[in-house]
């Protein structure tokens, strides 16, 4: 692990030391056509981004190096830290979330100017445990310009992350500890495949349950509906499991009672938090394990520090 | 008082010794037990028109019959939800008895559980099937919460956190129930006492429960013969009385795992239980002299005590670190040893136990015994006594 | 106009129809399927297809360009990215004026959504809010 690490590290101190890549021509020069197309689909009704005097709207300024559909090899380039994210995905952390971006205006663009853009890696931190799975945050600052001109900077972050469930693990066996479904508990693991969290909900006097049954003990109606939970909980009791060796599960391991905001409660997995930090009370989400090729799991994650 | 209290009595106990390993069949033991049951009543098996025993309990009443030589039944019963069906199986003979429809009554339970099928061991099965119970189970299993210890361990964590009880405060009543048993040779562990420090020093099963927050898991069966009291006054043994008995199931009631109503530190099952107990007998916990509760797990000990009114919510610990619990003790709680200490016969041990306190021959008998409670598995539906002198 | 500190900005809401998650992500050239094609962002572990971040961007510099009007001018623009912003969901924007000096001003936006945050936002402007309007640079022609 820290020889990995260590790995890493040195391919982001290296890339960070190259400074500067080579400037990349835009596709395009700024241009109505993709303004107007824009401000359209923004629902951007400023006069100023429209007719002969129009300018940019400043923020498209990463637009303008967007690469598309259609990669010509021949354009193809490295950025500095290119390689990093190669030597992350290598090692597991395949997925990729945005976390920042800052964008800096020197001044606004008029349609007909060229740009090309270049790229200076800032940092790599990590390893960082998050609620996606632990990963690496990388930092890097692009500077556009006009000519010879500077005319915007942005600063972008991302969070390179192992996936929590491993595509190959999820593919090799069934998971053993399959939970039974029937016409009146259907709804839920359907919900959880489709990524919500479901409560019934009685038709009738609107009561919400859960573990759901099909008769509401409120009202006697057999109308049932659902809500969608927010996906928040509080840890209400907790578990560490050691012995004995449950199939499916890898020892110690930690099931909770997760009382839900809306009123209800249920039971899962914590995930994604060392052991001696869970605590009663602790603040949770929920976050959904793919079990095998076909079930998945409502489990909960603390809820993440900030990046 | 209803109609029940005092009509019937426990007249005979029959066990087989309690190992890991019986080296015979469950079916062989059952036959065992009865007879010794019979034996210590003075009947003989045609005497018997009635058999209760636990759903749980692989032997079918009519092989029973057959193995024993009992031969017309004219009443035959089982009581579910594990643990739980121990006091029940008492209370369906007794009610039996009571109202004519058998004379006399054998419960019975026999397994090897050590030896055999091991309830702590994982099934993974449990939430296979759309069975009501296998649809409760799957809010739980698919999480690896399956195993026993862990069911008890989820409301363990609750009570710890509600009312600032320790692991030494569990770990006290397994030191008491080891100190108990090591004084009683038909015991598992005796001469086998253990210390606190032993019990913290245990690896953890699923926390906040240790290994010696567990019972021991056993072979053996036990068996009870239950009649009228006018007639178990004409046999062998002086009769325990049966006072009061009770089954319970609380509002939300699930198997072991009732997570999903009130605040998860009470059994409000056993509440029931006691509130009938209390009521058709007339007595209150002060004049309860020993009780037999239920140890599968320490935890539900300290809740029970505060369930069935011998000590306020949340006060169980300090009762128990005042030695309330201890043979000389404010109430001494299964001079046996337990199932922690003696066997772990899903509670029908405890019953005859009760029965020795009652008659005064028992090996750590408590003084002056004229009232005995005694709980059955909890965390399920459950069951209890009150079984009193003649 | 006139802004002093604290002033609110009126609230925007946006239904996240798969039209407007799949027309932005494409007008600001991301073609990545996890914001067009539900069965791959469902796949990857997603609820739905969720927005992109440039138009996470956008959107901030319309809530505030629609209020500040069309002689402000922006300086920067700093997002931090919360949850996701699935397709079928509600996106509401609100905003503060953080500080004002003198020809520049500070907006905090919020952006949220039935999960929580889904963007917390800074906005500087250059503006003509003062009592004499700003000497506007402006833009080249």
């Amino acid at each position: 692990m820290t020889e990995l690490r260590d790995h890493l590290m040195a391919l982001a101190d290296k890339a960070v030391a190259a400074g500067e890549g080579p400037r990349q021509a835009a596709p395009h020069p700024v241009n109505d056509v993709m303004i107007s197309h824009w401000t359209e689909a923004m629902g951007d009704r400023n006069p100023v981004y429209a007719g002969p005097d129009a300018v940019a709207p400043p923020v498209m300024i990463q637009v303008w190096s967007m690469e598309g559909l259609s990669r010509d090899p021949a354009r193809e380039f490295r950025r500095p830290m290119d390689d990093v994210f190669d030597a992350l995905d290598e090692a597991g952390y395949k997925g990729v979330v945005a976390t920042n971006c800052e964008h800096t205006y020197h001044r606004y663009l008029s349609t007909g100017e060229e740009l090309t853009s270049s790229t200076r890696m800032v940092d790599m931190v990590g390893p960082k445990r998050t609620a996606l799975g632990e990963g690496y945050f990388v930092t890097w600052n692009v500077t556009w310009f006009s000519g010879d001109e500077p005319v915007a900077e942005m600063m972008f972050r991302l969070l390179k992350f192992q996936p929590v469930v491993p595509a190959e693990k999820a593919k090799r066996e069934p998971y053993p500890l399959r939970p039974a479904v029937n016409d009146d508990t259907r709804f839920f693991w359907d919900g959880v495949q489709a990524g919500e969290l479901r409560i019934q909900r009685c038709g009738g006097c609107g009561e919400l349950r859960h573990p759901p049954g099909p008769v509401c003990p409120s009202c006697r109606s057999a109308e049932r509906t659902h809500i969608v939970a927010s996906g928040a909980g509080t840890v209400y009791s907790y578990v560490v499991h050691h012995h004995p060796p449950v199939p499916g599960q890898e020892p110690p391991f930690v099931v909770a009672v997760v009382e839900l905001p809306e009123g209800v409660r249920m039971v899962g997995n914590i995930v994604q938090c060392p052991i001696e930090e869970v605590y009663v009370g602790m603040p949770v989400r929920v976050t959904y394990q793919e079990m095998d090729d076909e079930l998945t799991l409502p489990m909960w994650a603390p809820i993440p520090e900030e990046a | 008082m209803s109609s029940l209290s005092g009509r019937t009595a426990v007249a005979g106990i029959g066990a087989t010794e309690f190992s890991k390993e019986s080296g015979r069949s469950e079916l062989h033991l059952a036959a065992e037990a009865v007879f010794a049951a019979l034996d210590d009543a003075g009947l003989s098996p045609s005497d018997v028109d009635g058999m209760v025993t636990y759903t749980q309990d692989a032997n079918d009443e009519i092989a029973v019959a057959r193995e024993v030589g009992i031969g017309d039944l004219s009443f035959f019963s089982r009581v579910h939800y594990g643990g739980g069906a121990a006091c029940g199986t008492v209370l369906h003979a007794a009610m039996a008895v009571a109202t004519g429809v058998a004379e006399v009554v054998v419960c019975y339970r026999a397994f090897n559980e050590r030896s055999g099928r091991r309830f702590g061991q994982p099934n993974t099965r449990l939430g296979g099937e759309p069975s009501s119970q296998g649809l409760e189970m799957s809010w739980h299993v698919p999480y690896g919460l399956i195993t026993p210890a862990a069911w008890v361990a989820m409301f363990a964590r609750r009570y710890m956190h509600q009312y600032g009880v320790t692991s030494e405060d569990f770990g006290r009543v397994a030191v008491a129930m080891r100190r108990h048993a090591s004084t009683n040779p038909a015991a598992w562990f005796h001469g086998r006492p253990i210390t606190l420090a032993d019990h913290q020093a245990s690896k953890w099963i699923v926390d906040p429960l240790h290994l010696l927050d567990c019972c021991q898991e056993s072979d053996g069966a036990v068996a009870l013969v239950v009649t009228t009291e006018e007639r178990a006054r004409d046999l062998r043994r002086s009769p325990a009385v049966i006072t009061a008995a009770a089954q319970g199931s609380g509002t939300g009631q699930m198997m072991m795992t009732s997570y999903y109503r009130d605040d998860m530190t009470g059994l409000p099952e056993m509440g029931v239980v006691g509130r009938k107990l209390w009521k058709e007998s007339g007595l209150s916990p002060s004049e309860i002299q020993t009780a037999i509760i239920y140890d599968h797990f320490t935890p539900f000990v300290l809740t029970q005590l505060e369930e069935l009114g011998f000590c306020e919510r949340g006060e169980a610990k300090d009762f128990i670190r005042n030695g309330g619990i201890e043979i000389d003790g404010h109430l001494p709680v299964n001079p046996h040893g337990g199932q922690l200490g003696e066997a772990y016969i899903h509670g029908m041990n405890g019953i005859a136990e009760a029965v020795r306190q009652i008659r005064g021959t028992a090996v750590n008998q408590v003084a002056g015994v004229q009232n005995v409670l005694v709980t059955a598995g909890t965390g399920v539906p459950t069951s209890g006594l009150i079984l009193s002198q003649g | 106009m006139r802004v002093v500190a604290g002033s609110v900005l009126p609230p925007l809401t946006i239904e996240l129809t798969p039209t407007v998650v799949i027309s932005t992500a494409l007008a600001t050239r991301d073609f990545t399927p996890v914001h067009h094609d539900p069965a791959i962002a469902k796949a990857q572990g997603s609820k739905d297809i969720f927005l992109n971040i440039l138009t996470t961007m956008g959107l901030v510099e319309r809530y505030v360009s629609d209020w500040a009007g069309p002689d402000a001018r922006f300086r920067g623009i700093k997002v931090k990215l919360g949850v996701p912003a699935y397709a079928g969901d509600t996106l509401t924007f609100s905003g503060t004026v953080a500080t004002v000096g003198e020809n520049e001003a500070v907006v905090e936006v919020t952006g949220s959504v039935s999960l929580g945050p889904h963007v917390t936002a800074s906005a500087v402007i250059m503006h003509g809010f003062g009592e004499s309007p700003a000497d506007l640079p402006p833009p080249r022609a």
